[in-house]
C-alpha cells in the first residue's frame, strides 16, 4: 500500500506545456494536459486517474496508453514511474459485452 | 455452473505456453491451451527470419517453422489448444474465466501457466494517431500473415532487434524504407541485423526521435530531429522525409495483469510491471506460474526454454515427475538457457556499452553508430582472412550465442569452439570448396564467399540473397558497399537455389578484385 503521506506532497503549480493538448489516450480521447492538470487538482494514482479521466478505460484497455500515463504522472510527481502506484486490475480483462456477463453460468433470471 | 477441471490450464499459445503444455502433457498432464487469438504460435508466425542459436536451439530455422514444430509436437502429446478463447479472469484459487464465442466458461487448474507474453509500446508526437503510424507487430502481421504491404515508403523508429528484423522484412515485402532513427545514441539490436538493413541503403539516425507526423487524415511524411543531452530536439536539426507509412519498433511490455488479478506479488521494474517468480516460473501463489515474456521481455528462443521449464516444474508440483527426475530435466534446460543468455546482448549488459569483444578485438564503433562495419574496421576480426582460392569471409563482429555457420562446413573451415558466442575464426589451412552452406546457414546473413581472379583483374563475390524477384545470370547491376552506396557496376555470373539453403539464394557476381572485400549487395540497375 502507498503512503496516504506522499499524497499531500507540495508539487508545484500546473505549468502549462506546447504539447498539452497531444492526445496520450485514444480510446477515451484523454490529453497530456489533462492528465498534467488532474495530478494538480489532488489525483496522485493510476487508478484515481482512471476513474477521474477514464484514461486507459476504453477498448484496449490501457494497453497502448498505460505506459504514456504513468510517465506523465511520474514526471509531474516528481517520482521514478516504477514508484507509481499501479492501476488494479479486474475481470473482465478484455472489453466483454454485458449480455455475455449476464448470462454467465446459464440464465441468470431463472 | 458447470466448471471443467484440467491438471494445467495455460493462458497463451505461443513459444512458451506451448512448450510447456508439451513438457507437461508428455509426463501425462491433462493439459488445455487457451489463445484470443484465431492462430495459435503468438508472435513465431510472423517470423520469417533464420533463428539464432544452436541446433539445440532450432538455430536456422525460420520462426514460422519453429511454431509449426511446436503445434504439431502439441498435436502428438494430446494437448488441446482453444483458439479465439480470451481469458478474462483468473482467480488465486487457480480459477480461469474463458470468452469462448458467445459464452463464459468456467474452467479450474490444479495448476496455471499464464504466458500472455507481451504488447508494444508506443510513443507521442505530433500526429501519432494519423492512420499510417503502426507498431512494427503490427506491420509484421500484415506483411507475414496477411499479405499485405503496410506502405510504400516507411520510416522506422527502434534500432532494436525488432526494429531492424522488420525494416529488413518492409523491404523483403516491396516497401522501401526511407529511414531508421533511434533515440538512442547505439544500435540496440545484433549488428548482423543493422548490417544487412544498411547495406540495402537504408540510412541510421542514432540520436535521432520523430518530431511529428505530417498529413490531415493519413500520415504523409515524418519530420525527425536529433535528441541533446536533455532528451529535447536540438533546434535545426530536423529532417523531413516522404512517408505513408511510420512504424514504431520502440519496446514492449509485458501483458502480466492476469497474475495481478490472481493477487500473484508484482513488481514494477524498468522492463515494466512483472510478477516476482523463480527461475523455473512459480509464482507467490502455489500452482500459479509465469513464463515467457510476461516475466520479462525476452526472445522466443529463451521463451520456449522457459516455458519447458515451468513445464517440468508443474509436472512435479503436481507429482507426475519425481524431485530428482524434475532437477535432471531443470538442469538440462538450464544449460541451454545459459548459452542464450551469453554474449554481448546478455541481460546483464542490457544499455551497457561493450567495447571489446571477448577476444580482446575492438568492436566496430561505426557499426553502433551507422549500422555498418566500416571498411577499415572489417579487416581485425577473425573471420575476415585473404587467401588465395574460394574462401569464406565472415563479418560476423560481435559475441552473440550462434553458431550454425561452424556445422554447415562440411570441410572444416569455419571455428567457433565450445564457446557459442565466440567470434568464428576462418582457418587457412583448411581448404573451403566454395558450396555455400555457411552463406546461407548465416541467420544474420554476414557470410560471404570470395574468389579472386576468376579472371584477370576480376573476381567473384557470392552473397545472401532473400529478395525476389531472384536476378538472372548474366543480368548487369551495382554493387553495393556495406553501407549502401554504389561501389560498381557487376555482372551476376551465378545464382544457386538448393532445399538446404531454404530460400536463401546464393547470388555471385563479378567485381574488379579491389571491389572483393568492398562489394556486399547486389542492386538491379
Amino acid at each position: 500500500m502507498f503512503d496516504i503521506q506522499e499524497k499531500l506532497k507540495e508539487i508545484g503549480p500546473y505549468i502549462e506545456e506546447a504539447d498539452d493538448d497531444l492526445l496520450v489516450c485514444r480510446c477515451e480521447e484523454v490529453t497530456k494536459g489533462e492528465i498534467r492538470r488532474a495530478l494538480h487538482q489532488g489525483i496522485f494514482t493510476i487508478e484515481e486517474m482512471r476513474r477521474y479521466l477514464r484514461s486507459g478505460m476504453g477498448l484496449c484497455q490501457g494497453q497502448t496508453c498505460g505506459k504514456l500515463v504513468k510517465g506523465i504522472i511520474a514526471k509531474e510527481l516528481h517520482v521514478s514511474p516504477v514508484d507509481v502506484y499501479p492501476a488494479s486490475s479486474r475481470a473482465p480483462m478484455r472489453p466483454t459485452e454485458m449480455r455475455i456477463l449476464a448470462e454467465d453460468g446459464g440464465v441468470c433470471h431463472e | 455452473m458447470k466448471i471443467e477441471r484440467y491438471d494445467m490450464i495455460v493462458v497463451g499459445a505461443g513459444p512458451a505456453g506451448l512448450s510447456a503444455a508439451i513438457e507437461a502433457a508428455k509426463q501425462g498432464l491433462k493439459t488445455i491451451v487457451f489463445d484470443e487469438n484465431e492462430r495459435p504460435g503468438g508472435q513465431l508466425f510472423k517470423q520469417i527470419h533464420k533463428f539464432f542459436g544452436s541446433k539445440e536451439h532450432k538455430a536456422k530455422v525460420r520462426g514460422f517453422k519453429i511454431g509449426e514444430e511446436l503445434l504439431e509436437e502439441a498435436h502428438r502429446y494430446g494437448v488441446e489448444v482453444i483458439l479465439n478463447a480470451t481469458v478474462i479472469g483468473l482467480y488465486p484459487q487457480k480459477e480461469v474465466t474463458v470468452k469462448i464465442g458467445e459464452e463464459l466458461r468456467h474452467y479450474k487448474g490444479d495448476a496455471v501457466l499464464v504466458a500472455t507474453g507481451a504488447s508494444e509500446n508506443m510513443v507521442n508526437f505530433e500526429g501519432w494517431t494519423l492512420p499510417g503510424v503502426i507498431g512494427a507487430g503490427a506491420a509484421q502481421t500484415m506483411m507475414n500473415l496477411h499479405h499485405i504491404k503496410p506502405g510504400k515508403k516507411v520510416l522506422m523508429l527502434g534500432s532494436g532487434n525488432v526494429g531492424l528484423v522488420v525494416s529488413f522484412q518492409l523491404m523483403q515485402a516491396g516497401c522501401e524504407v526511407v529511414a531508421l532513427a533511434d533515440a538512442a545514441p547505439r544500435v540496440g539490436g545484433y549488428g548482423v541485423h543493422a548490417a544487412k538493413v544498411a547495406r540495402c541503403g537504408v540510412p541510421f539516425y542514432l540520436s535521432h526521435t520523430i518530431v511529428k507526423a505530417e498529413g490531415t487524415d493519413h500520415v504523409t511524411g515524418v519530420v525527425i530531429g536529433q535528441v541533446g543531452a536533455d532528451w529535447n530536439i536540438i533546434p535545426g536539426t530536423e529532417k523531413h522525409f516522404d512517408v505513408d507509412t511510420i512504424c514504431l519498433a520502440v519496446g514492449l511490455s509485458p501483458m502480466a495483469q492476469l497474475l495481478k488479478q490472481a493477487e500473484v506479488q508484482m513488481a514494477d521494474t524498468k522492463g515494466g510491471y512483472v510478477p516476482v517468480c523463480t527461475k523455473d516460473g512459480a509464482t507467490s501463489v502455489p500452482g500459479i506460474y509465469a513464463a515467457g515474456d510476461v516475466s520479462g521481455i525476452e526472445e522466443a528462443s529463451s521463451a520456449m526454454i522457459e516455458g519447458r521449464m515451468s513445464g517440468a516444474a508443474i509436472a512435479c508440483y503436481l507429482g507426475y515427475m519425481s524431485e530428482g527426475e524434475k532437477n535432471a530435466r531443470m538442469k538440462e534446460l538450464e544449460a541451454q538457457l545459459d548459452t542464450l543468455r551469453q554474449g554481448m546482448f546478455a541481460p546483464k549488459n542490457r544499455g551497457k556499452l561493450v567495447e571489446k569483444t571477448d577476444e580482446g578485438i575492438a568492436v566496430s564503433m561505426n557499426l553502433l553508430e551507422n549500422g555498418f562495419v566500416a571498411d577499415d574496421e572489417i579487416e581485425r576480426y577473425p573471420g575476415v582472412t585473404h587467401q588465395k582460392g574460394i574462401h569464406p569471409v565472415i563479418e560476423c563482429t560481435q559475441n552473440i550465442p550462434c553458431n550454425p555457420c561452424q556445422d554447415a562446413c562440411p570441410k572444416g573451415c569455419i571455428r567457433i569452439g565450445k564457446n557459442i558466442t565466440s567470434l568464428p575464426a576462418v582457418e587457412g589451412k583448411k581448404e573451403c570448396v566454395g558450396c555455400g552452406m555457411c552463406v546461407a546457414s548465416c541467420s544474420g546473413q554476414a557470410i560471404f564467399l570470395v574468389k579472386e581472379d576468376v579472371e584477370p583483374g576480376f573476381g567473384e563475390v557470392t552473397l545472401p540473397y532473400e529478395f525476389l524477384p531472384v536476378p538472372e545470370v548474366g543480368e548487369r547491376g551495382l554493387a553495393l558497399g556495406r553501407d549502401g552506396r554504389e561501389v560498381c557496376s557487376c555482372e551476376v555470373t551465378k545464382v544457386s537455389k538448393a532445399p538446404a539453403f531454404d530460400y536463401t539464394n546464393l547470388l555471385t557476381i563479378k567485381v574488379p578484385n579491389e571491389m572483393l572485400m568492398t562489394a556486399r549487395f547486389y542492386k538491379k540497375a
